[in-house]
């Protein structure tokens, strides 16, 4: 069931930003929602779950964005087993933590599409674009927050258990249990 | 003891990675080599592009509603600047119908082979691909509507494109300004070819030696070699041109004859071998 609501939830996302994302102004950017949500199900779903999640999202991506079928699904593996690691040895579900390691992670996703893409196809003149990537990471991180926010309520809503926002949420004694 | 099971679940994750990882890559072999939609693919195209028609037809409705408004408020003179150019287009297609008219007759007198025109096929743009490092649109038509990988996507401006794949009632476009993309074109005046290659926003003309003569201004056209577009469509203009010492070519930087930002509607030159011939 958690599977199934947040795979319609990211495909709603995916309609979202290749529909009405390309009509906003440039300086706002189009932020990758469905990247977001990977992020968000590697810190907060279990390995399983959350391994198909990201999985079926990376198919998703390949279907609308890109030439490389196979590409997406890869990286963002790759940064879901890479978050799962993390999250054994530090607090990256912390709120005050998420806008960095969003950050951190747009720019490994990023690093990883120009690395693979640029082996794929050798001839390919991919140039590697330090406004758009500084922006793009920068927007992502700004909308860290609320979108977590967001996805936490979407997550106790599927549950059926009582929302927990974590901008409010008072911390406990041990913050490194 | 409870050293022993964290090891064991550490074993069954690296296990787990190792799987995934394993059959991630056996599926980008596969389909590296052949780049086209499964089964799988073109079912969730199909879901999700229905979503997409839907939206961009939402969209599609206020944006008009929107511009209506704008239109409304300065109808007055637009009305007015446009019965001027109204005017001025008058005189300008009239010359232009002598000047066809001229060009039937000469046709004619040298005894040219009349070429028909190739079929065509509206599409409508239904969604932009989200990624900084890609460029392709969702188009509304498919397999069924006769569209097949590789034929080419213009507009009355110039190309825009070539099919990547296509499900029953969608196509994935990759846009010429991708960086994936490689067009053979020439130059209108000089007849000089090269290779058109994306450049994110823009085009790069590669392979052009130094001793050839290229001037800011020059346009581009398709060359008709690589078998997917036809010869003579607009491709863009020469913005730039540099000679560096050092290398056999020129580096020749091109402005696209199609906006990428605006396009909504593209025409789909079908092949001899389409179902909709």
């Amino acid at each position: 069931m958690l599977t199934i609501a947040f795979l319609l939830l990211g495909a709603a996302f995916l309609v979202i930003q290749t529909t009405i994302f390309p009509l906003l102004p440039e300086w706002m950017g189009k932020p990758d929602l469905l990247f977001l949500l990977v992020v968000f199900i590697a810190i907060r779903l279990d390995i399983f779950q959350g391994a198909v999640l990201a999985l079926l999202f990376g198919l998703m991506m390949d279907i609308f964005s890109g030439v490389f079928l196979g590409l997406y699904p890869v990286i963002y593996l790759l940064l879901f087993f890479l978050l799962k690691g993390l999250a054994h040895h530090l607090v990256i579900d912390d709120t005050v933590h998420q806008a960095p390691l969003v950050a951190a992670s747009s720019l490994f996703v990023n690093s990883g599409l120009f690395l693979m893409a640029s082996i794929l196809a050798p001839d390919s003149s991919l140039d590697w674009a330090w406004r758009d990537i500084i922006l793009d990471t920068l927007i992502l991180a700004v909308i860290a927050m609320p979108f977590y926010h967001f996805c936490t309520h979407f997550h106790c809503l599927v549950r059926q258990g009582i929302p927990k926002p974590t901008l409010t949420r008072s911390k406990t004694g041990n913050r490194f249990r | 003891m409870r050293k022993r099971s964290k090891r064991a679940r550490q074993i069954k994750a690296l296990l787990l990675f190792g799987i995934v990882l394993v059959l991630v890559l056996i599926l980008i072999v596969v389909t590296v080599g052949r780049q086209e939609f499964n089964a799988p693919h073109k079912f969730a195209l199909e879901l999700i592009g229905r979503a997409q028609s839907s939206v961009t037809m939402a969209t599609n409705f206020f944006s008009t509603v929107r511009d209506d408004y704008v239109a409304l408020l300065d109808v007055r003179d637009e009305n007015k600047r446009l019965k001027e150019e109204l005017k001025k287009f008058k005189t300008i297609n009239n010359q232009y119908r002598e000047a066809v008219a001229t060009n039937v007759r000469l046709s004619k007198l040298l005894g040219f082979k009349q070429t028909m025109e190739s079929p065509t096929l509206t599409a409508t743009i239904v969604g932009k691909d989200p990624s900084l490092w890609f460029k392709t649109v969702i188009i509304d038509r498919g397999s069924s509507d006769g569209v097949q990988q590789g034929m080419p996507v213009v507009t009355e401006a110039g190309i825009v494109g070539q099919i990547l794949s296509a499900s029953p009632h969608y196509s994935k476009v990759l846009l010429t300004c991708d960086p994936n993309s490689a067009i053979d074109a020439l130059i209108q005046s000089s007849r000089v070819q090269g290779i058109v290659k994306g450049q994110g926003s823009g085009y790069q003309l590669n392979y052009v030696l130094k001793n050839f003569a290229v001037r800011e201004g020059d346009t581009i056209v398709t060359s008709g070699l690589g078998g997917i577009f036809p010869k003579g469509l607009p491709v863009g203009t020469v913005t730039k041109v540099t000679k560096s010492r050092r290398g056999m070519f020129q580096e020749i930087i091109i402005k696209p004859s199609v906006d990428f930002s605006q396009l909504e509607h593209l025409i789909i030159i079908m092949k001899e071998n389409s179902l909709a011939e």
